[in-house]
């Protein structure tokens, strides 16, 4: 067995922290990039440990950050009131242009199951009736679209 | 860029420790000697730098004997810093700081610098030769000196009040002048 040699995880924050609050900030928004940070930050320390080289250590942190991102977006759409809906939306809850930007490289289909998914925040028998597809291959075009965002950054 | 905001940073690591996620914690303590390094592990300081050696040296010498998940913190060390500062302004003794000597890996070295930790309080001082009998081989003087030269944890393991019996200060890993500013601290530089 080989014993994987990580560096001090403080020394990756200080070297990575900044860029990593700018990744953030593009993908959620001044308002939530420091929460962002932070919860990716204690994911990535929880991890630390398990990972099996130490390669590539930047783009892991990238991967990390904006995992945490979209699951701090799931969680505030499902944190707005579902009762007394506004007439007009209101957006202050998400950066829609973020979460645009975000997806904006992906391919037409791509970004629709995870408009259908995060933004509407359909469940999955859902995003697969709104395209016609199976539930099966709904998960599997929301799933197969996260991991290409997370493959391509840091961009 | 901006850089993360100290309070993000303290949030970490304070929300890290409560999780216990962290095999050590470090702090940057400002002193008249100097800015120190000071790194503490679950079971007490393990090691402190003075600021001529590259923390990222020292924080990956921790990691390779308790883990990488180091993290910074002052608050977390908050009892560690005090003690200190207060030392520097005269006042009490860091040996009340528990220590954990997991850096040194020789036995003897850390029979010696556990006598000195335990016996050798402020304002007292001993030669190489009564701290190797104190720690099992009063012939290994010697070795008693390779200890203290390589102790991990100086100021809060006293390696500054070894003399040598021939007289003088004798030397310190962190530069004489340092011992000597220990010393004269302590009320007992030689004459």
């Amino acid at each position: 067995m080989t014993t994987v040699v990580l560096p001090p995880f403080w020394s990756l924050v200080e070297a990575h922290g900044d860029e990593l609050l700018a990744h953030a900030r593009r993908l959620t928004g001044e308002q939530h990039a420091e929460d962002v940070v932070q919860d990716a930050l204690l994911r990535a320390l929880r991890a630390y440990p398990r990972l099996r080289h130490a390669d590539h250590l930047r783009a892991w942190l990238y991967r990390v950050t904006t995992t945490a991102a979209i699951d701090a977006h799931r969680a505030r759409r499902r944190e707005l009131p579902t009762d007394d809906v506004p007439a007009v939306p209101t957006h202050d809850s998400y950066d829609e242009g973020a979460f645009e930007a975000l997806i904006a490289p992906l391919p037409d289909g791509a970004r629709t199951a995870l408009r259908l998914r995060f933004v509407e925040d359909l469940d999955y028998e859902a995003v697969a009736d709104r395209l016609d597809i199976s539930a099966a291959a709904a998960r599997q075009r929301v799933s197969s679209a996260v991991r290409t965002l997370r493959e391509r950054l840091p961009a | 860029m901006t850089p993360l905001p100290d309070s993000l940073l303290e949030a970490v690591a304070s929300a890290a420790v409560r999780e216990g996620l962290v095999d050590a914690v470090f702090t940057r303590l400002r002193t008249p000697i100097g800015r120190l390094l000071v790194v503490q592990g679950e079971n007490g300081i393990v090691r402190v730098g003075f600021e001529e050696e590259p923390e990222d040296h020292v924080l990956a010498e921790v990691a390779g004997h308790l883990g990488s998940r180091i993290v910074a913190s002052d608050s977390e060390l908050a009892l560690t810093r005090d003690t200190l500062e207060a030392y520097f302004e005269g006042e009490g003794d860091p040996h009340a700081l528990p220590v954990d000597l997991a850096l040194v890996a020789a036995p003897f070295r850390r029979a010696v610098l556990e006598a000195l930790h335990d016996d050798i309080l402020a304002g007292q001082v001993v030669t190489y030769g009564a701290l190797a009998e104190r720690a099992g081989n009063p012939r290994a003087y010697r070795a008693a000196a390779t200890a203290c030269a390589r102790n991990p944890i100086p100021i809060v393991v006293p390696c500054h009040r070894v003399l040598p019996s021939s007289g003088g200060i004798g030397r310190y890993g962190g530069g004489p002048e340092r011992k000597r500013a220990l010393l004269e601290l302590e009320g007992s530089l030689p004459a």
